[in-house]
Protein backbone atom coordinates (compact mmCIF):
# COMPACT_ATOMS: atom_id res chain seq x y z
CA UNK A 1 0.00 0.00 0.00
CA UNK A 2 0.98 3.41 -0.54
CA UNK A 3 2.74 5.47 2.18
CA UNK A 4 0.85 8.70 1.06
CA UNK A 5 -2.25 9.27 2.83
CA UNK A 6 -4.96 8.82 0.46
CA UNK A 7 -8.18 11.73 0.16
CA UNK A 8 -11.53 10.97 2.33
CA UNK A 9 -13.69 9.19 -0.08
CA UNK A 10 -10.66 7.02 -1.30
CA UNK A 11 -9.64 5.76 1.93
CA UNK A 12 -13.44 4.43 2.41
CA UNK A 13 -13.51 2.80 -0.94
CA UNK A 14 -9.96 0.86 0.42
CA UNK A 15 -11.62 0.02 3.53
CA UNK A 16 -14.83 -1.26 1.94
CA UNK A 17 -13.03 -3.20 -0.52
CA UNK A 18 -11.37 -4.82 2.88
CA UNK A 19 -14.34 -5.62 4.89
CA UNK A 20 -16.04 -7.06 1.19
CA UNK A 21 -12.95 -9.14 0.64
CA UNK A 22 -13.36 -10.43 4.80
CA UNK A 23 -16.75 -11.44 3.93
CA UNK A 24 -15.76 -12.98 0.84
CA UNK A 25 -12.77 -15.37 3.03
CA UNK A 26 -15.50 -15.79 5.70
CA UNK A 27 -18.16 -17.14 3.50
CA UNK A 28 -15.54 -19.54 1.26
CA UNK A 29 -14.82 -20.93 4.63
CA UNK A 30 -18.07 -21.90 4.68
CA UNK A 31 -18.17 -24.09 1.32
CA UNK A 32 -14.24 -25.23 2.23
CA UNK A 33 -15.81 -26.71 5.67
CA UNK A 34 -18.83 -28.39 3.39
CA UNK A 35 -16.39 -29.52 0.37
CA UNK A 36 -13.91 -31.10 3.53
CA UNK A 37 -17.32 -32.86 5.64
CA UNK A 38 -18.10 -34.37 2.22
CA UNK A 39 -14.60 -35.29 1.33
CA UNK A 40 -14.39 -36.90 5.27
CA UNK A 41 -17.55 -38.85 4.94
CA UNK A 42 -16.70 -40.16 1.41
CA UNK A 43 -13.29 -40.85 1.48
CA UNK A 44 -12.12 -40.59 4.95
CA UNK A 45 -9.08 -39.19 6.10
CA UNK A 46 -6.39 -37.93 3.17
CA UNK A 47 -4.59 -35.88 0.74
CA UNK A 48 -7.99 -34.14 -0.36
CA UNK A 49 -9.24 -33.37 3.12
CA UNK A 50 -6.00 -32.27 4.25
CA UNK A 51 -6.15 -29.86 1.39
CA UNK A 52 -9.29 -28.05 2.37
CA UNK A 53 -8.05 -27.64 6.12
CA UNK A 54 -4.49 -25.97 4.89
CA UNK A 55 -6.94 -23.88 2.50
CA UNK A 56 -8.88 -22.77 5.61
CA UNK A 57 -5.54 -21.79 7.44
CA UNK A 58 -4.48 -20.02 4.45
CA UNK A 59 -7.79 -18.22 4.77
CA UNK A 60 -8.07 -17.65 8.49
CA UNK A 61 -4.61 -15.87 7.90
CA UNK A 62 -5.69 -13.49 5.16
CA UNK A 63 -8.70 -12.86 7.58
CA UNK A 64 -6.54 -12.29 10.79
CA UNK A 65 -4.25 -9.52 7.96
CA UNK A 66 -7.57 -8.12 7.23
CA UNK A 67 -9.31 -7.71 10.11
CA UNK A 68 -6.22 -5.81 11.94
CA UNK A 69 -5.73 -3.71 8.63
CA UNK A 70 -9.31 -2.79 9.90
CA UNK A 71 -9.12 -2.20 12.68
CA UNK A 72 -6.67 0.36 12.58
CA UNK A 73 -8.29 2.44 9.78
CA UNK A 74 -11.89 2.19 11.30
CA UNK A 75 -10.30 3.10 14.46
CA UNK A 76 -8.57 5.95 12.98
CA UNK A 77 -10.28 7.92 10.07
CA UNK A 78 -13.62 5.98 9.23
CA UNK A 79 -17.10 5.89 11.31
CA UNK A 80 -19.40 7.47 13.49
CA UNK A 81 -17.39 6.50 16.62
CA UNK A 82 -20.25 5.44 18.04
CA UNK A 83 -20.41 2.66 15.90
CA UNK A 84 -16.94 1.79 15.46
CA UNK A 85 -16.81 -0.67 18.39
CA UNK A 86 -19.93 -2.64 16.87
CA UNK A 87 -18.90 -3.32 13.50
CA UNK A 88 -15.13 -4.16 15.08
CA UNK A 89 -17.33 -6.82 17.30
CA UNK A 90 -19.01 -8.07 14.51
CA UNK A 91 -15.89 -8.47 12.65
CA UNK A 92 -14.70 -10.70 15.41
CA UNK A 93 -17.60 -12.22 15.69
CA UNK A 94 -17.08 -13.51 12.36
CA UNK A 95 -13.34 -14.23 12.36
CA UNK A 96 -14.00 -16.36 15.45
CA UNK A 97 -16.43 -18.59 13.68
CA UNK A 98 -13.69 -18.77 10.61
CA UNK A 99 -11.42 -19.75 13.52
CA UNK A 100 -14.01 -22.79 14.49
CA UNK A 101 -15.12 -23.90 11.09
CA UNK A 102 -11.05 -24.46 11.03
CA UNK A 103 -11.00 -25.90 14.16
CA UNK A 104 -13.72 -28.02 13.48
CA UNK A 105 -12.01 -29.77 9.90
CA UNK A 106 -8.80 -29.78 12.16
CA UNK A 107 -10.23 -31.91 14.89
CA UNK A 108 -11.83 -34.45 12.41
CA UNK A 109 -9.04 -34.89 10.41
CA UNK A 110 -7.13 -35.44 13.92
CA UNK A 111 -8.98 -36.55 16.77
CA UNK A 112 -12.68 -37.91 15.12
CA UNK A 113 -10.59 -39.49 12.40
CA UNK A 114 -13.01 -42.76 12.61
CA UNK A 115 -16.15 -41.17 14.44
CA UNK A 116 -16.94 -39.82 11.30
CA UNK A 117 -18.54 -43.11 10.77
CA UNK A 118 -19.38 -43.70 14.44
CA UNK A 119 -21.39 -40.15 14.02
CA UNK A 120 -24.62 -41.78 12.20
CA UNK A 121 -25.41 -42.53 8.19
CA UNK A 122 -23.07 -40.20 5.85
CA UNK A 123 -26.10 -39.18 4.13
CA UNK A 124 -27.64 -37.75 7.46
CA UNK A 125 -24.37 -36.17 8.73
CA UNK A 126 -24.10 -34.68 5.72
CA UNK A 127 -27.32 -33.02 6.00
CA UNK A 128 -26.15 -31.48 9.16
CA UNK A 129 -23.00 -30.29 7.49
CA UNK A 130 -25.12 -28.84 4.82
CA UNK A 131 -27.67 -26.69 7.60
CA UNK A 132 -24.69 -25.64 9.75
CA UNK A 133 -23.22 -24.37 6.31
CA UNK A 134 -26.18 -22.25 5.36
CA UNK A 135 -26.60 -21.12 8.68
CA UNK A 136 -22.63 -19.75 7.82
CA UNK A 137 -23.87 -18.60 4.47
CA UNK A 138 -26.81 -16.42 6.36
CA UNK A 139 -24.74 -14.66 8.73
CA UNK A 140 -22.10 -13.65 5.93
CA UNK A 141 -25.21 -12.57 3.74
CA UNK A 142 -27.04 -10.57 7.21
CA UNK A 143 -23.21 -8.98 7.33
CA UNK A 144 -22.86 -7.73 3.87
CA UNK A 145 -26.85 -6.75 4.46
CA UNK A 146 -26.51 -4.54 7.57
CA UNK A 147 -22.85 -2.36 5.55
CA UNK A 148 -25.73 -2.17 2.81
CA UNK A 149 -29.44 -2.24 3.88
CA UNK A 150 -30.04 -2.51 7.23
CA UNK A 151 -33.49 -2.97 6.45
CA UNK A 152 -32.77 -6.66 4.49
CA UNK A 153 -30.72 -7.69 8.33
CA UNK A 154 -34.05 -9.00 10.03
CA UNK A 155 -34.54 -11.56 6.74
CA UNK A 156 -31.00 -13.02 7.13
CA UNK A 157 -31.18 -13.45 10.91
CA UNK A 158 -34.87 -14.82 10.76
CA UNK A 159 -32.97 -17.77 8.21
CA UNK A 160 -29.79 -17.86 10.60
CA UNK A 161 -32.12 -18.93 13.23
CA UNK A 162 -34.34 -21.45 11.31
CA UNK A 163 -30.88 -22.86 10.46
CA UNK A 164 -29.57 -23.38 13.48
CA UNK A 165 -32.91 -24.43 15.22
CA UNK A 166 -32.78 -27.43 12.10
CA UNK A 167 -29.25 -28.04 12.91
CA UNK A 168 -30.48 -28.56 16.68
CA UNK A 169 -33.16 -31.38 15.21
CA UNK A 170 -30.63 -33.01 13.15
CA UNK A 171 -28.06 -33.36 15.93
CA UNK A 172 -30.59 -34.51 18.25
CA UNK A 173 -31.89 -37.17 16.30
CA UNK A 174 -28.14 -38.33 15.31
CA UNK A 175 -27.60 -38.43 18.97
CA UNK A 176 -30.18 -40.71 19.90
CA UNK A 177 -29.63 -42.63 17.18
CA UNK A 178 -26.11 -43.15 18.56
CA UNK A 179 -26.73 -43.46 21.96
CA UNK A 180 -29.62 -46.03 21.29
CA UNK A 181 -26.64 -48.13 19.28
CA UNK A 182 -24.70 -50.69 21.26
CA UNK A 183 -21.74 -49.08 20.27
CA UNK A 184 -19.04 -49.43 23.37
CA UNK A 185 -19.55 -45.82 25.87
CA UNK A 186 -16.07 -44.49 24.03
CA UNK A 187 -17.42 -44.11 21.17
CA UNK A 188 -20.82 -42.88 21.36
CA UNK A 189 -19.10 -40.35 23.59
CA UNK A 190 -16.67 -39.52 20.75
CA UNK A 191 -19.53 -39.41 18.31
CA UNK A 192 -21.18 -36.97 20.53
CA UNK A 193 -18.01 -34.38 20.86
CA UNK A 194 -17.88 -35.03 16.80
CA UNK A 195 -21.52 -33.50 16.47
CA UNK A 196 -21.10 -31.11 18.97
CA UNK A 197 -18.35 -29.52 17.20
CA UNK A 198 -20.47 -29.55 13.84
CA UNK A 199 -23.88 -28.20 15.78
CA UNK A 200 -21.75 -25.43 17.59
CA UNK A 201 -20.85 -23.81 14.24
CA UNK A 202 -24.86 -23.05 13.95
CA UNK A 203 -24.84 -21.97 17.34
CA UNK A 204 -21.48 -19.39 16.99
CA UNK A 205 -23.85 -17.80 13.64
CA UNK A 206 -27.02 -17.60 16.00
CA UNK A 207 -24.69 -15.71 18.10
CA UNK A 208 -24.09 -13.52 15.12
CA UNK A 209 -27.55 -13.02 13.90
CA UNK A 210 -28.40 -11.45 18.01
CA UNK A 211 -25.26 -9.35 17.23
CA UNK A 212 -26.40 -8.47 13.62
CA UNK A 213 -30.09 -7.78 15.00
CA UNK A 214 -29.24 -5.25 17.27
CA UNK A 215 -26.72 -3.62 14.84
CA UNK A 216 -29.90 -3.12 12.47
CA UNK A 217 -31.96 -1.40 15.01
CA UNK A 218 -29.37 1.26 15.59
CA UNK A 219 -29.23 1.74 11.87
CA UNK A 220 -32.74 1.42 10.95
CA UNK A 221 -34.13 4.80 9.17
CA UNK B 1 -16.15 61.11 15.35
CA UNK B 2 -12.50 61.77 16.85
CA UNK B 3 -9.93 59.43 17.21
CA UNK B 4 -10.37 57.38 19.86
CA UNK B 5 -7.06 58.30 22.50
CA UNK B 6 -5.71 55.46 24.87
CA UNK B 7 -8.29 56.87 28.10
CA UNK B 8 -11.62 56.68 25.91
CA UNK B 9 -10.40 53.52 24.05
CA UNK B 10 -10.60 52.05 27.89
CA UNK B 11 -13.49 54.03 28.97
CA UNK B 12 -15.25 52.85 25.90
CA UNK B 13 -14.31 49.06 25.69
CA UNK B 14 -15.27 49.51 29.51
CA UNK B 15 -19.08 50.00 28.12
CA UNK B 16 -18.80 47.62 25.99
CA UNK B 17 -18.20 44.82 28.38
CA UNK B 18 -21.75 44.14 28.99
CA UNK B 19 -22.16 43.57 25.12
CA UNK B 20 -18.92 41.61 25.15
CA UNK B 21 -19.84 39.66 27.87
CA UNK B 22 -23.52 38.74 26.46
CA UNK B 23 -21.35 37.62 23.32
CA UNK B 24 -19.11 35.29 25.64
CA UNK B 25 -22.00 33.55 26.93
CA UNK B 26 -23.13 32.97 23.54
CA UNK B 27 -19.84 31.43 22.54
CA UNK B 28 -20.29 29.50 25.49
CA UNK B 29 -23.77 27.81 25.19
CA UNK B 30 -24.76 28.26 21.56
CA UNK B 31 -21.38 26.25 20.00
CA UNK B 32 -22.53 23.32 21.55
CA UNK B 33 -25.80 23.84 18.94
CA UNK B 34 -23.37 23.48 15.75
CA UNK B 35 -20.87 21.21 16.62
CA UNK B 36 -21.90 19.95 19.73
CA UNK B 37 -22.67 16.33 17.61
CA UNK B 38 -19.39 16.16 16.00
CA UNK B 39 -17.14 16.90 19.53
CA UNK B 40 -19.66 15.09 21.79
CA UNK B 41 -19.59 11.87 19.86
CA UNK B 42 -15.69 12.44 19.16
CA UNK B 43 -16.13 12.25 15.05
CA UNK B 44 -14.08 16.24 15.40
CA UNK B 45 -11.50 17.58 18.18
CA UNK B 46 -12.71 20.25 20.33
CA UNK B 47 -9.77 22.74 19.46
CA UNK B 48 -10.79 21.54 15.70
CA UNK B 49 -14.47 22.43 16.49
CA UNK B 50 -13.48 25.59 18.39
CA UNK B 51 -11.05 27.06 15.73
CA UNK B 52 -13.52 26.64 12.75
CA UNK B 53 -16.58 28.10 14.77
CA UNK B 54 -14.52 30.85 15.65
CA UNK B 55 -13.33 31.51 12.51
CA UNK B 56 -16.95 31.78 10.90
CA UNK B 57 -18.50 33.50 13.40
CA UNK B 58 -16.74 36.50 13.39
CA UNK B 59 -16.97 36.01 9.34
CA UNK B 60 -20.49 36.12 9.35
CA UNK B 61 -20.73 38.87 11.71
CA UNK B 62 -18.36 40.97 10.11
CA UNK B 63 -19.80 40.24 6.52
CA UNK B 64 -23.95 39.62 7.11
CA UNK B 65 -24.30 40.57 10.62
CA UNK B 66 -26.20 44.03 9.58
CA UNK B 67 -29.24 42.73 8.82
CA UNK B 68 -30.48 40.79 12.03
CA UNK B 69 -28.83 43.78 13.80
CA UNK B 70 -30.80 46.67 12.12
CA UNK B 71 -33.95 44.48 12.70
CA UNK B 72 -33.33 44.86 16.27
CA UNK B 73 -32.08 48.55 15.56
CA UNK B 74 -35.62 49.30 14.31
CA UNK B 75 -37.26 48.48 17.55
CA UNK B 76 -35.48 51.06 19.56
CA UNK B 77 -32.01 52.62 18.60
CA UNK B 78 -30.13 53.42 22.02
CA UNK B 79 -28.15 56.11 21.45
CA UNK B 80 -25.86 56.77 24.10
CA UNK B 81 -23.19 54.25 25.05
CA UNK B 82 -23.55 54.14 28.85
CA UNK B 83 -27.24 53.50 27.75
CA UNK B 84 -26.47 50.60 25.35
CA UNK B 85 -23.81 49.22 28.08
CA UNK B 86 -26.72 49.09 30.75
CA UNK B 87 -29.54 47.89 28.37
CA UNK B 88 -26.86 44.97 27.37
CA UNK B 89 -26.31 44.72 30.83
CA UNK B 90 -29.68 43.95 31.84
CA UNK B 91 -29.86 41.48 29.03
CA UNK B 92 -26.94 39.56 30.74
CA UNK B 93 -28.12 39.58 33.61
CA UNK B 94 -31.49 38.30 33.21
CA UNK B 95 -29.74 35.26 31.03
CA UNK B 96 -27.94 34.70 34.15
CA UNK B 97 -30.42 34.70 36.47
CA UNK B 98 -32.96 32.71 34.45
CA UNK B 99 -30.38 30.28 33.36
CA UNK B 100 -29.47 30.15 37.72
CA UNK B 101 -33.05 29.24 38.06
CA UNK B 102 -32.98 26.84 36.01
CA UNK B 103 -35.78 28.46 33.36
CA UNK B 104 -35.43 28.37 29.92
CA UNK B 105 -34.06 31.71 28.12
CA UNK B 106 -32.93 33.05 25.21
CA UNK B 107 -30.45 36.29 24.95
CA UNK B 108 -32.91 37.31 22.00
CA UNK B 109 -35.81 37.82 23.90
CA UNK B 110 -33.46 39.26 27.02
CA UNK B 111 -32.29 41.78 24.57
CA UNK B 112 -35.84 42.55 23.23
CA UNK B 113 -36.76 43.34 26.65
CA UNK B 114 -33.58 45.33 27.75
CA UNK B 115 -34.36 47.52 24.23
CA UNK B 116 -38.53 47.99 25.33
CA UNK B 117 -36.97 48.60 29.26
CA UNK B 118 -34.79 51.64 26.97
CA UNK B 119 -37.29 52.91 25.53
CA UNK B 120 -39.78 52.73 28.27
CA UNK B 121 -37.12 54.70 30.46
CA UNK B 122 -36.14 57.27 27.38
CA UNK B 123 -39.74 58.00 26.55
CA UNK B 124 -38.59 56.66 22.94
CA UNK B 125 -41.77 54.90 21.01
CA UNK B 126 -41.83 51.46 20.52
CA UNK B 127 -42.93 50.82 17.11
CA UNK B 128 -45.49 48.02 17.75
CA UNK B 129 -45.51 46.47 14.80
CA UNK B 130 -41.59 45.64 14.88
CA UNK B 131 -41.87 44.09 18.03
CA UNK B 132 -44.76 41.81 17.10
CA UNK B 133 -42.95 40.77 14.05
CA UNK B 134 -40.04 39.92 16.28
CA UNK B 135 -42.44 38.38 18.89
CA UNK B 136 -43.72 36.25 15.73
CA UNK B 137 -40.15 34.57 15.23
CA UNK B 138 -40.11 33.22 18.26
CA UNK B 139 -42.95 31.16 17.36
CA UNK B 140 -41.63 30.39 13.86
CA UNK B 141 -38.50 29.56 14.36
CA UNK B 142 -38.66 26.69 16.57
CA UNK B 143 -41.54 25.89 13.70
CA UNK B 144 -39.80 26.35 10.90
CA UNK B 145 -36.64 24.48 12.36
CA UNK B 146 -39.17 21.48 12.95
CA UNK B 147 -40.86 21.70 9.56
CA UNK B 148 -36.81 22.08 7.98
CA UNK B 149 -35.77 18.91 10.00
CA UNK B 150 -38.97 16.61 8.77
CA UNK B 151 -38.18 17.60 5.08
CA UNK B 152 -34.95 17.24 5.57
CA UNK B 153 -34.93 14.26 7.71
CA UNK B 154 -37.37 12.37 4.75
CA UNK B 155 -35.53 13.82 2.01
CA UNK B 156 -32.37 11.94 3.54
CA UNK B 157 -33.82 8.76 4.14
CA UNK B 158 -35.30 8.62 0.51
CA UNK B 159 -31.89 9.58 -0.71
CA UNK B 160 -30.51 6.18 1.31
CA UNK B 161 -33.00 4.28 -0.20
CA UNK B 162 -32.57 4.83 -3.52
CA UNK B 163 -28.92 5.04 -3.61
CA UNK B 164 -27.72 2.48 -0.52
CA UNK B 165 -24.60 3.78 -0.27
CA UNK B 166 -22.16 1.32 1.41
CA UNK B 167 -22.40 1.90 5.59
CA UNK B 168 -18.65 3.30 5.88
CA UNK B 169 -19.38 5.47 2.86
CA UNK B 170 -22.70 7.06 4.50
CA UNK B 171 -20.75 7.50 7.96
CA UNK B 172 -17.88 9.28 5.85
CA UNK B 173 -20.63 11.40 4.18
CA UNK B 174 -22.44 12.17 7.37
CA UNK B 175 -19.14 12.73 9.41
CA UNK B 176 -18.01 15.18 6.72
CA UNK B 177 -21.74 16.96 6.49
CA UNK B 178 -21.72 17.48 10.43
CA UNK B 179 -18.50 19.23 9.57
CA UNK B 180 -19.86 21.35 6.86
CA UNK B 181 -23.28 21.93 8.65
CA UNK B 182 -21.43 23.14 11.63
CA UNK B 183 -19.26 25.62 9.33
CA UNK B 184 -22.51 27.12 7.64
CA UNK B 185 -23.96 26.87 11.24
CA UNK B 186 -21.05 29.11 12.72
CA UNK B 187 -21.47 31.62 10.17
CA UNK B 188 -25.32 31.69 10.46
CA UNK B 189 -24.96 32.25 14.04
CA UNK B 190 -22.52 34.82 13.61
CA UNK B 191 -24.64 36.62 10.90
CA UNK B 192 -28.12 36.37 13.13
CA UNK B 193 -26.72 36.25 16.67
CA UNK B 194 -24.45 39.26 16.78
CA UNK B 195 -27.33 41.19 16.49
CA UNK B 196 -27.83 40.34 20.41
CA UNK B 197 -24.29 40.83 21.05
CA UNK B 198 -23.85 44.49 20.22
CA UNK B 199 -27.41 45.58 18.11
CA UNK B 200 -27.58 47.63 20.94
CA UNK B 201 -24.04 49.89 20.46
CA UNK B 202 -24.71 50.09 17.12
CA UNK B 203 -26.41 53.94 17.29
CA UNK B 204 -23.29 54.68 19.97
CA UNK B 205 -20.38 53.29 18.43
CA UNK B 206 -17.55 54.48 20.09
CA UNK B 207 -15.36 53.80 16.86
CA UNK B 208 -14.74 55.62 13.55
CA UNK B 209 -14.58 53.86 9.91
CA UNK B 210 -11.06 52.77 9.30
CA UNK B 211 -9.61 52.89 5.93
CA UNK B 212 -7.81 49.96 4.86
CA UNK B 213 -6.24 50.96 1.80
CA UNK B 214 -6.79 50.00 -1.73
CA UNK B 215 -10.31 51.45 -1.48
CA UNK B 216 -11.22 48.57 1.47
CA UNK B 217 -12.84 49.90 4.57
CA UNK B 218 -14.11 48.31 7.97
CA UNK B 219 -17.70 50.63 9.14
CA UNK B 220 -18.06 51.28 12.65
CA UNK B 221 -20.66 49.05 13.00
CA UNK B 222 -18.58 45.75 10.95
CA UNK B 223 -15.62 47.04 13.89
CA UNK B 224 -17.69 46.67 16.99
CA UNK B 225 -19.27 43.02 14.93
CA UNK B 226 -15.48 42.16 14.55
CA UNK B 227 -14.81 42.75 18.73
CA UNK B 228 -18.38 40.97 19.24
CA UNK B 229 -17.11 37.90 17.02
CA UNK B 230 -13.95 37.98 19.05
CA UNK B 231 -15.91 37.73 21.83
CA UNK B 232 -18.33 34.87 20.82
CA UNK B 233 -14.75 33.14 19.86
CA UNK B 234 -13.51 33.54 23.58
CA UNK B 235 -16.65 32.07 24.89
CA UNK B 236 -16.24 28.87 22.14
CA UNK B 237 -13.08 28.51 23.31
CA UNK B 238 -13.29 28.99 27.05
CA UNK B 239 -16.55 27.67 27.92
CA UNK B 240 -18.04 25.46 25.29
CA UNK B 241 -16.00 22.43 25.71
CA UNK B 242 -18.44 20.76 28.84
CA UNK B 243 -21.96 22.09 26.95
CA UNK B 244 -20.77 20.57 23.56
CA UNK B 245 -19.52 17.17 25.39
CA UNK B 246 -23.33 17.26 27.29
CA UNK B 247 -25.32 18.57 24.93
CA UNK B 248 -23.92 16.91 21.78
CA UNK B 249 -23.85 13.64 23.86
CA UNK B 250 -27.31 13.82 24.22
CA UNK B 251 -27.77 15.19 20.68
CA UNK B 252 -26.20 11.71 19.53
CA UNK B 253 -28.93 9.71 20.62
CA UNK B 254 -30.33 10.62 17.74
CA UNK B 255 -29.52 8.61 14.41
CA UNK B 256 -26.46 9.99 13.08
CA UNK B 257 -28.22 11.34 10.09
CA UNK B 258 -31.00 12.46 12.54
CA UNK B 259 -27.90 14.55 14.32
CA UNK B 260 -26.95 16.25 11.21
CA UNK B 261 -30.83 17.28 9.94
CA UNK B 262 -31.06 19.10 13.48
CA UNK B 263 -27.64 21.00 13.32
CA UNK B 264 -28.28 21.58 9.33
CA UNK B 265 -32.35 23.03 10.19
CA UNK B 266 -30.83 25.21 12.93
CA UNK B 267 -28.21 26.19 10.50
CA UNK B 268 -30.98 27.58 7.73
CA UNK B 269 -33.11 28.79 10.26
CA UNK B 270 -30.13 31.24 11.45
CA UNK B 271 -29.07 32.15 7.91
CA UNK B 272 -33.05 32.50 6.67
CA UNK B 273 -33.34 35.12 9.87
CA UNK B 274 -30.70 37.01 9.02
CA UNK B 275 -29.71 36.77 5.05
CA UNK B 276 -30.17 40.10 3.09
CA UNK B 277 -29.90 38.78 -0.34
CA UNK B 278 -32.07 36.42 0.38
CA UNK B 279 -35.05 39.22 1.83
CA UNK B 280 -34.56 40.59 -1.29
CA UNK B 281 -34.86 37.72 -3.78
CA UNK B 282 -38.00 36.71 -1.81
CA UNK B 283 -39.54 40.40 -2.18
CA UNK B 284 -38.53 40.37 -5.59
CA UNK B 285 -40.38 36.83 -6.04
CA UNK B 286 -43.53 38.39 -4.40
CA UNK B 287 -42.77 36.16 -1.29
CA UNK B 288 -43.53 37.70 2.02
CA UNK B 289 -39.87 38.08 3.35
CA UNK B 290 -39.06 36.73 7.32
CA UNK B 291 -37.90 39.50 9.25
CA UNK B 292 -34.15 40.37 9.86
CA UNK B 293 -33.72 39.94 13.62
CA UNK B 294 -31.99 37.38 15.78
CA UNK B 295 -33.82 34.33 16.69
CA UNK B 296 -32.77 31.61 19.12
CA UNK B 297 -30.51 29.19 18.27
CA UNK B 298 -31.34 26.68 21.30
CA UNK B 299 -34.93 27.03 20.06
CA UNK B 300 -34.32 26.44 16.87
CA UNK B 301 -32.58 23.41 17.82
CA UNK B 302 -35.45 22.27 19.99
CA UNK B 303 -37.62 22.61 17.71
CA UNK B 304 -35.90 20.63 15.11
CA UNK B 305 -35.93 17.60 17.15
CA UNK B 306 -39.18 18.18 17.88
CA UNK B 307 -39.83 18.15 13.98
CA UNK B 308 -37.75 14.70 14.07
CA UNK B 309 -40.11 13.69 16.69
CA UNK B 310 -43.48 14.29 15.36
CA UNK B 311 -41.78 12.38 11.90
CA UNK B 312 -42.21 8.90 14.34
CA UNK B 313 -45.85 9.33 14.57
CA UNK B 314 -48.14 8.77 17.78
CA UNK B 315 -44.67 6.87 19.22
CA UNK B 316 -42.89 10.39 18.83
CA UNK B 317 -45.72 12.97 20.06
CA UNK B 318 -46.02 10.37 22.93
CA UNK B 319 -41.80 10.87 23.73
CA UNK B 320 -42.23 14.63 23.61
CA UNK B 321 -42.05 16.47 26.73
CA UNK B 322 -44.74 18.86 26.80
CA UNK B 323 -43.70 20.47 29.93
CA UNK B 324 -40.20 21.63 28.66
CA UNK B 325 -42.43 23.22 25.49
CA UNK B 326 -44.94 24.87 28.02
CA UNK B 327 -41.78 26.10 30.00
CA UNK B 328 -39.82 27.52 26.75
CA UNK B 329 -43.38 29.65 26.30
CA UNK B 330 -43.55 31.30 29.24
CA UNK B 331 -39.88 32.34 28.73
CA UNK B 332 -40.85 34.59 25.64
CA UNK B 333 -43.41 36.42 28.03
CA UNK B 334 -41.04 36.20 31.43
CA UNK B 335 -38.03 36.95 29.88
CA UNK B 336 -38.82 40.21 27.66
CA UNK B 337 -40.60 41.54 31.01
CA UNK B 338 -38.33 40.94 33.54
CA UNK B 339 -35.61 42.57 30.84
CA UNK B 340 -37.62 45.41 30.62
CA UNK B 341 -37.90 46.18 34.36
CA UNK B 342 -34.45 45.22 35.31
CA UNK B 343 -33.61 47.44 31.83
CA UNK B 344 -35.25 50.29 33.35
CA UNK B 345 -34.33 49.78 37.04
CA UNK B 346 -30.49 50.02 35.84
CA UNK B 347 -31.01 52.90 33.48
CA UNK B 348 -31.99 54.61 36.63
CA UNK B 349 -29.31 53.84 38.86
CA UNK B 350 -26.48 54.52 36.07
CA UNK B 351 -28.28 58.20 35.32
CA UNK B 352 -29.02 59.16 38.56
CA UNK B 353 -26.35 57.67 40.91
CA UNK B 354 -23.34 56.99 38.62
CA UNK B 355 -24.16 60.68 36.81
CA UNK B 356 -23.85 59.06 33.02
CA UNK B 357 -25.52 59.95 30.37
CA UNK B 358 -27.82 57.39 28.84
CA UNK B 359 -29.63 58.65 26.77
CA UNK B 360 -29.00 61.18 24.10
CA UNK B 361 -31.87 63.84 22.71
CA UNK B 362 -32.90 63.67 19.84
CA UNK B 363 -35.02 66.90 18.35
CA UNK B 364 -37.48 65.47 16.49
CA UNK B 365 -38.55 67.94 13.87
CA UNK B 366 -42.36 68.97 13.31
CA UNK B 367 -43.57 69.07 10.08
CA UNK B 368 -44.23 72.38 8.87
CA UNK B 369 -47.74 73.48 9.79
CA UNK B 370 -50.33 73.22 6.86
CA UNK B 371 -51.28 76.50 5.22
Amino acid sequence: MANHSPALFAKTRLLEARLEEFLDKVSEGGIYFQRGMALLLERGVGPEAEAKLQQLIALKERCNELRRAVVSTLYTEMLIPDFRGDVLRLLSHLYGLLDSIKNAVQEFLIEYANAVIITGPPGEVGELVAVVTQSVEAAVQGSRALFRNPDAVRDHINHIRVYESEADGITLRLKSALFASDRPLEQKLLGRDALAAIDGLADLAEEISDELSILAIKRVL
Amino acid sequence: MAELDAFNLITSLLFLSSGLFLGWSLGANDASNVFGSAVGSRMLRFSTAALLCSLFVILGAVTAGAGASAGLGALGAVNALAGSFTTALAAALTVAFMTRAGLPVSSTQAVVGAIVGWNWFSGSRTDTTQLWRIVATWVICPLLAAAFAALLYRLGVLWIRWRRPHLLRLDAGLRLGLILAGIFGSYSLGANNIGNVMGVFVHASPFSRVSLGAGLSISSTQQLFLLGGLAIAVGVFTYSRPVMTTVGASLMTLSPLGALVVVLANALVLFLFSSEPLAVALSSLGLPPLPLVPVSSSQAVIGAVLGLGLLQGGRGVRQIRWGVLARIASGWVTTPVLAAVLGFVLLFVVQNVFGQQVVQPVDHPLPMPLR
